[in-house]
């Protein structure tokens, strides 16, 4: 029979000659071979400290391999350090680093609460639009307050319009009259109201009255 | 009674849900699968104490822990395994998949093989039942497979190799009669030679100290068990997968888990037999 | 009957835009980013596709190159959707291969028309 077994084979050995110790790691780092780089930002991982230096490297790491190995080790690290340099990276013009920031916001809810309400506030509407895509799927439970706050003050309709899409799923009661009264500050678009009446049908769903 | 109303799930309420559960699980219910997904809603909102599907389900979405949603997503699905399960992938492994592989392949390198999570050995037998069966060029090349699951004691069952007839209940009867003997008490047991075929060992897919030996796979066969994984576990384990791939190599994982939910690493390629995934030649 | 595939994040525009075309007799079916369109792709036939571009695990410029390299997808019509009004945004759809670009909030009336144009209908 030709199927043989063999015990697991040994791992390449380049990995097993360099240190896996902070310094160690940095160095890798900044190895102009990508797997080396992909191995460190994995690795480190494990050390929190280095979480502004893996924000750092994502702005230029063109390896997408790479690039979502920094993002996965900064979203287990999952600290102030990486919440603060994540966030100026959604102002970045490449749209794929843009939507694995948003990712990674939307896995550090107790880190980013604090960040908030100034996200909410930037002045460019398209931070703001992130913002709420960040509000997705992100488990804090100010989460439907944050999104009425938008639905009632936002000036921008695809702002709003994201928002209220979500609180199709996390809205309560309270908050149908600043839902049905989203439509009217913007001419009534028809993409709205519809937004509107079917968060309306789902939270009335949730609560008949 | 106390005279309270039973709380029930409306249709928005069934929606909105199934909205939600499908986007984190990848299942989705269909309107038949109403009835049952009602009942464990209610069985789960009972057994927390809330009375309104409005606060369960609020609950169920913000938990940071996500340890509702893993006990919901225990309740909604059946743990089980058996031979020649979701078998189109093992179609596409020896019809579409081994074919590119060995193509251009010019050092007869061994062709590895590794089933994580495997259970109780179902899914590493059939992979190598597959292969002895229905791929013509089994003979020309050395072949590894690794079976790896967190659990020892069903690692030692795997070893041993016995199934009951549920187990069984896929496997056309003359492969039966081929690679199992019976042993009594309605079991068949796996025949000595298949059994030294499959390396079983033990990983925990999250524990990157142990996986992080395991590289120079071909294909990876991970089913049914990113299901059960919070966001940040799943993407873990996709970096293991990379990390164990060799390029070109290829990922299957169970029906409702797609990488679509988990990372874009891989190259979805589109084979007659089924949808897999790739790593970047 | 037109194939539709609409990619986007949220089940809102998924549904208004499923609605708004139902009901001018195409066919339409949903993703929820990039990478589950292709798939959903690669699998049915589709005359076009609505393409968002802001979604995660895989966004919408990175998609429609994804499509322009696939040899089965590559002549699938795409317009890409988008709430980023900025010329340069259109230039980077163009770019990556789409072939028309609408800003959000989406009007029905040049949605239809766009898709009726590039599907051939009417
Ligand atoms: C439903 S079985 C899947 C078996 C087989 N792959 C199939 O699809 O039929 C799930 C298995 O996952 C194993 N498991 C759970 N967590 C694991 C982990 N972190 N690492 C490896 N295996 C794990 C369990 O022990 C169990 O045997």
């Amino acid at each position: 029979m030709a199927l043989i077994k063999k015990t697991v084979s040994a791992p390449p050995e380049e990995h097993r000659h360099s240190a896996r110790d902070l310094s160690g790691l940095l160095e890798q780092l900044r190895s102009d071979k990508p797997d080396i780089r992909r191995w460190a930002a994995l690795d480190l991982s494990e050390h929190s400290e280095a979480a502004e230096i893996l924000c750092r490297c994502l702005e230029e790491e063109q390896n997408m391999a790479v690039r979502d190995a920094l993002f996965t080790s900064l979203i287990r690290i999952n600290n102030n350090a990486a919440v603060k340099g994540l966030i100026p990276l959604l102002k970045s013009e490449d749209a794929a680093l843009r939507n694995g920031v948003i990712e990674a916001l939307r896995q550090m809810p107790d880190a980013l609460a604090p960040y908030m309400q100034d996200m909410l506030h930037d002045p460019d509407s398209d931070v703001r639009i992130f913002t709420v895509n960040v509000l997705e799927s992100l488990c804090h439970p100010m989460t439907p307050e944050w999104l009425l706050g938008v639905i009632e003050e936002d000036t921008h309709i695809n702002v709003c319009a994201t928002a209220v899409d979500l609180l199709a799923e996390v809205g309560s009661p309270e908050m149908i009259a600043s839902i049905d009264a989203l439509p009217g500050r913007f001419a009534n678009d028809p993409f709205l109201r519809f937004a509107a009446d079917i968060a309306i049908r789902r939270i009335r769903g949730a609560n008949p009255n | 009674m106390h005279g309270q109303p039973e709380p029930v799930i409306t249709n928005e309420e069934f929606l909105k849900f199934r909205e939600y559960f499908y986007r984190k699980t990848g299942i989705y219910f269909e309107e038949s699968k109403r009835y049952f997904v009602d009942k464990r809603i209610l069985e789960r909102m009972a057994k927390t104490g809330v009375d309104s599907f409005h606060a369960y389900f609020m609950n169920l979405r913000f938990e940071a822990s996500g340890r509702e949603l893993q006990t919901l997503i225990n309740a909604m699905t059946v743990n089980e395994t058996y031979f020649f399960r979701e078998d189109y992938q093992f179609r596409c492994m020896v019809r579409s998949m081994l074919p590119e592989l060995t193509a251009y392949r010019a050092a007869k390198r061994p062709i590895k093989i590794w089933s994580i999570p495997s259970s109780s050995g179902e899914e590493p037998y059939s992979i190598a039942i597959w292969l002895l069966e229905y791929w013509p060029q089994v003979d020309e090349w050395d072949i590894e497979i690794v079976a790896s699951d967190i659990d020892t004691k069903i690692l030692d069952l795997a070893r041993e190799g016995r199934y009951g007839t549920r187990s069984l209940q896929n496997l056309p009867p003359n492969l039966l009669r081929k690679y199992f003997k019976p042993v009594g008490n309605q079991e068949h047991q796996i025949i000595e030679d298949l059994r030294g075929s499959v390396e079983f060992t033990q990983v925990n897919l999250s524990d990157r100290a142990t996986t992080r030996q395991y590289r120079g796979f071909d294909i990876i066969f991970c089913r049914n068990l990113l299901i059960y994984f919070d966001d940040i576990s799943r993407r873990e384990a996709a970096e293991v997968f990379f990390g164990a791939l060799n390029p070109g190599g290829f990922i299957c994982l169970g029906h409702s888990e797609s990488m679509s939910r988990i990372s874009s690493l891989f190259t979805v390629r589109k084979f007659p037999e089924a949808i897999v995934y790739q790593k970047p030649l | 009957m037109k194939q539709i595939l609409v990619i986007d994040d949220a089940a809102t525009v998924r549904l208004y835009v499923r609605q708004v075309l139902e009901a001018e007799g195409f066919y339409v079916d949903e993703a929820t980013n990039g990478l589950e369109g292709l798939e959903k792709a690669l699998s049915h036939h589709f005359d076009l596709v609505l393409c968002d571009v802001n979604m995660p695990v895989m966004d919408g410029y990175t998609t429609v190159t994804k499509f322009r390299q696939e040899r089965t997808l590559a002549h699938i019509p795409i317009v890409m959707i988008s709430t980023e009004a900025k010329k340069k945004d259109a230039n980077r759809a163009f770019a990556a291969g789409a072939n028309d670009y609408l800003v959000k909030p989406v009007n029905p009336d040049k949605l239809i028309l766009e898709v009726r144009m590039l599907t051939g209908e009417g």
